[in-house]
This record gives structure tokens, sequence and C-alpha cells, in this order.
């Protein structure tokens, strides 16, 4: 991990209020592993947004580093005015990766909302040692939907659901999941997305393992401030930061 | 020139990083050099281990953060065993903030933690525990109480760190400083809440929590000028110090030492700026020693 100042390439709206950012810097993009994050500082010397920001990397191409977000709060807002050029003082790689090697048997990524970000890059790197990957991604709606182009290209079933059933299957990702479930042999799935689609997944009692990426405030994106903690299954404390962001499913309380 | 002293303890420059900022140092290890600080006060540490505080356990405020950590750590056996050999490893002083939830708890954790550390900090003031911290910290008399047994048992100086969630804190530092402890150290963290107007709920699972950042600076310099008018021990003076600028006014307000805590996450280098700016603005207005700043305001 290191203390970078990048300029940034790319500051674009993809979807309804979510943006893809781009910059440049070979060493987050050769140290990067999917799954990992980033803590930007989105203003120097400000006092509101005072904290760093964490956000997953979508994906790196050559030197470029992608990062997908969706305006939520001040710093968010801000980061969105950003244009190309502007620096951002940005600390990563941190927290720990998504498992990613051969299966034997088919594997299932679940993304839901801003939860897709991190999944993108997933995908590429499952394919590349040779998976069968079937991705199932929920949105509210069409208007929200954003790199369903790149996972087109990547995943071998791609299944679409909107909580209004304006394209794809109508209502939840997980129920949509559930029944393939049942017809599919899959050896793993991976999932990130809102807490109650997290613990759905869980309430499935999956024959198979899951893999999650968490998300909690932060303050320092480290392990320090103690402030992203969360219970592991024997009550003791893990940090989403620092432990995470991804998990078993069965090893945390969601 | 950055060099001061506190009961006998020699810290190389006044910079410390604040309890609950800084965890064990570990974490920060990987990023910036350990040796940069005068001196490392530890995540509060508990006679058994603690699991904190349920989430939402942070939210940011305008000019501040509000955290409810409540206390999580491994408890002092994992401290001495697995943190401070670590932690030993760094030219710093090593200053163990200890928590107890009653009287007993308190002088047991100096016995076991003192002779292995350069510092005790009691904390009398965790604003985010039912029991003990900052409940004890309100007491003048639990001060005094707690002070006095802890001073008969510790085998190093006693720091002890103040709440500002009192109408009058100079009454807890003169308590402190007649039972006998070596320093004060203030502020903790102001009580303090939020609420999302859209859910219409509080943005901290216990509702309140501890403010800290830009936002208390002013509130902790006032603080320690009056408590360096009140008491003739050393004052360890903290609160939402962000850059070298706002360490001066500490000095000048009456504190031998700062502690720096939330800006630790937002620039992790602060550590290094705020020392070269001490450093430059001594040179600049002609003073030798950061000592000649130590309550040389001029009203």
């Amino acid at each position: 991990m290191k203390l970078l100042d990048v300029e940034i390439v790319e500051n674009k709206m993809i979807a309804n209020g979510i943006y893809l950012l781009s910059f440049e810097s070979e060493y987050l993009a050769k140290a990067f592993k999917p799954g990992n994050f980033v803590n930007i500082l989105i203003e120097k010397n400000s006092i509101y947004p005072l904290l760093r920001r964490p956000f997953s990397i979508s994906f790196v191409k050559e030197n470029k580093v992608f990062i997908g977000y969706k305006v939520v709060g001040i710093g968010t807002q801000i980061l969105s005015q950003k244009k190309k050029g502007d620096t951002l003082n940005v600390l990563g790689p941190l927290g720990n990766s998504f498992l990613v090697e051969r299966f034997d048997g088919k594997v299932a990524v679940v993304g839901g909302g801003v939860g897709i970000f991190p999944l993108l890059s997933l995908c590429h790197e499952l394919k590349k040692v040779g998976n069968e990957v079937d991705v199932f991604l929920g949105f509210r709606s069409k208007s929200d939907l954003f790199f369903v182009d790149e996972f087109e290209k990547v995943a071998d079933n791609l299944f679409i659901s909107t909580d209004d059933g304006s394209i794809g299957f109508k209502g939840n990702t997980v129920e949509f999941f559930k029944t393939k479930v049942g017809e599919e042999n899959y050896r793993v799935a991976f999932s990130c997305g809102p807490k109650p689609m997290l613990s759905a997944i869980k309430s499935l009692n999956l024959p198979f393992k899951c893999y999650v990426s968490l998300e909690e405030k932060m303050a320092c994106g480290i392990g320090a401030c103690l402030c992203c903690s969360i219970k592991g299954k024997e009550d003791n404390m893990l940090h989403v930061c620092s432990d995470g962001p991804v998990f078993d499913i069965m090893e945390v309380d969601i | 020139m950055l060099e001061v002293e506190i009961s006998g303890v020699k810290f190389k420059n006044p910079i410390i990083a604040a309890s609950g900022t800084f965890g064990f140092g570990r974490e920060f290890s990987k990023l910036i050099d350990l040796n940069l600080f005068g001196g490392i006060s530890t995540k509060g540490i508990t006679l058994k281990k603690r699991t904190g505080n349920p989430q939402p356990r942070l939210c940011e405020v305008y000019g501040g953060i509000i955290n409810s950590v409540g206390l999580e750590n491994p408890g002092v056996e994992a401290f001495l065993n697995e943190e401070l050999p670590f932690l030993r490893r760094f030219d710093t002083k090593i200053i163990a903030n200890i928590n107890g939830f009653s009287k007993e708890e308190f002088v047991e954790l100096a016995k076991i933690v003192s002779p292995l550390v350069d510092m005790l900090e009691v904390n009398l003031s965790c604003p985010n525990v039912k029991e003990g911290g900052m409940v004890f910290g309100k007491d003048p008399d639990k001060v005094y109480e707690i002070t006095k047994e802890v001073k008969k048992v510790s085998a190093c100086p006693v720091i002890v760190k103040l709440t500002p969630n009192v109408t009058d804190i100079t009454e807890l530092a003169k308590a402190a400083e007649k039972a006998g402890a070596d320093a004060i150290s203030l502020i903790n963290t102001i009580s303090a809440m939020a609420i999302d107007i859209e859910t219409r709920r509080p943005l901290i699972k216990m509702v309140t929590g501890g403010l800290s950042g830009p936002a208390i600076k002013p509130i902790a310099i006032r603080m320690v000028y009056e408590c360096f008018q009140k008491v003739k021990i050393p004052i360890i003076g903290m609160g939402g110090i962000m850059s070298y600028k706002d360490a001066i006014e500490f000095f000048l307000a009456g504190a031998t030492a700062i502690q720096i805590g939330t800006v630790n996450f937002v620039n992790p280098n602060a550590v290094s700026e705020i020392q070269k700016g001490i450093e430059n603005y001594l040179k600049n207005h002609g003073f030798e020693s950061v000592k000649d700043l130590i309550g040389n305001i001029i009203i």
C-alpha cells in the first residue's frame, strides 16, 4: 500500500447518478487484485468532507485504474465534479481480495447496485484461469443499468434483474439466483451488494462456498480506527478494511 | 529543539499519536515510520477483551467525525504478548491507555502494565461506554480516588485523560493533580449526535458518540488554556489538530506536548508535516525550543 497523488484521466457519468473515474497509476494497476479498494482524499485541507472515502477498484486497463461510484453524499458529489487533470490523493491498494482459482465446476457471481463494481475485474480473472462464470446482476430499473456490455463480454451467462421489471427478470436478483442454484452445479459463488441482499444469500444456505465483499463506514482503511468492525460467527470482531472486505459468508454476522 | 520532558520521560519531539486513532501502531507502520512520533498512546486497553459497540460506529459531520467504537480491544494479555513487543522495536515512548469499569480494574491494569511501558494514560473520559470512562471522569472525587490508587501501584508516570463533557474541566484537572497525577491529557471527544433526516434515525447506532476533528479545536484550546492557569503539572493537549499551526496554538495555550488523532485518518503523513512545521515556526520566530512556547500566549 502507498499514498499516491494521481491525476484524473476521465470522470464521466455512465448511468443515473453512477460515475466511472479513471486515473493513471502503474503501481496500483500492478499491485491490484480483484476485491481491493482504495481510500481517496477527495479534497485536500477540507473540513467537509473531512475523511477519505473508500471505493472498490472496478478494473484496471494497462496503467489505468477505474473506480465506479454512485453519488450518495457530499464526498461523492464533490468527486463527481472533478475533471480530467485534477489530482486526488489515493491510499491503496487496501484490503484482501477474492479467491481466484480454477474451480471444478461453474462459478456464480451475484451483484446488486453499486456492489457490482468490484465484480467486473473478478469475472475477468475468473475467466482468465478457465472458469465458466454465470453472472447475476440486480438493478432498480433499466435507467440504472451500467457495466452490462462489459459483463456480457466476460460472462458465460448474464442474468439481469430489475426491481420494476423494466428489463430482464422482474424482482430480486437473489430470488432468481435461487432458482438457478437448483438447476446448475455451482461450486462457488461471489457476491457484493446491499446488506439485505447479502443476508438473503446467506439465508439460502448454499451447498457451496460463498464469498462476499462487505462495506462499512470507515475512517482509516487500514485497521487502526476500528470503526468498520463486524461480528464474526464466534462473536469475534472482524474489520472490513483489514480482515476483508471479502469474507466467507458463513464466517460473518450479516 | 523539539525535545520535551514530562515527569522525567524524555520525548524526542512533542507529537504523540492519540489513543484510539492509531491501533497499536502496527497498521500505520506499513505506511509511515513510527520512529517519527515522540510517543504513541495505544488503543485503550481493558483487563478483558472487548468487542465494542454495534454498527454504525462512525459518521461524519461538518468539521469532524462522531465515533462510538466503545473500547474494542484484545485485552491486556494480548496487548502485552502481541502488541507491546512490536511497539518496543521503535524509538518512541509508549504510553499505555488503560480503561477500567471499577477502581479495582484500573489498579489491576496499572500493576500489570506500568512496569513495561514509559507512561500510563488513565482514561477517565471515554464517552462510549456505559460504565467507567466518562462516568468516572465527570466526578472530581472519582478522578481523585482512582488517580490516587493508580499512582500508588504504578511503576511509571501517570497521565490522567480528561473529558470535556463537564461544566468546569479545571475541577477535574485539579483533582488529578491533587491525587498525584504526573500530567493530564485533554480533551477526549465531545459527546455528540447526528440524525439522518430521511430515515429520521440517528447516524450512530448508540445514538450518541464522541466528536473529534477540527470542529472541537477551539474548545480544546480553551480548556488547555484554563487548565494551564489552574495546575502546575504538564498538559498534553489534543482535539482537532490538523496542522503545525494548530499544534502551536496548543503550546501557546499551555500544552507541553500534543496528541494527533483524527488527522492520521485523513493524512497519514501529518506527523512529519507537523514536526517540520513546528521546527520552522521556532526558527522563524527566534525560539530555541518548544519549551519556550508553552503557555507563551500574550493576553
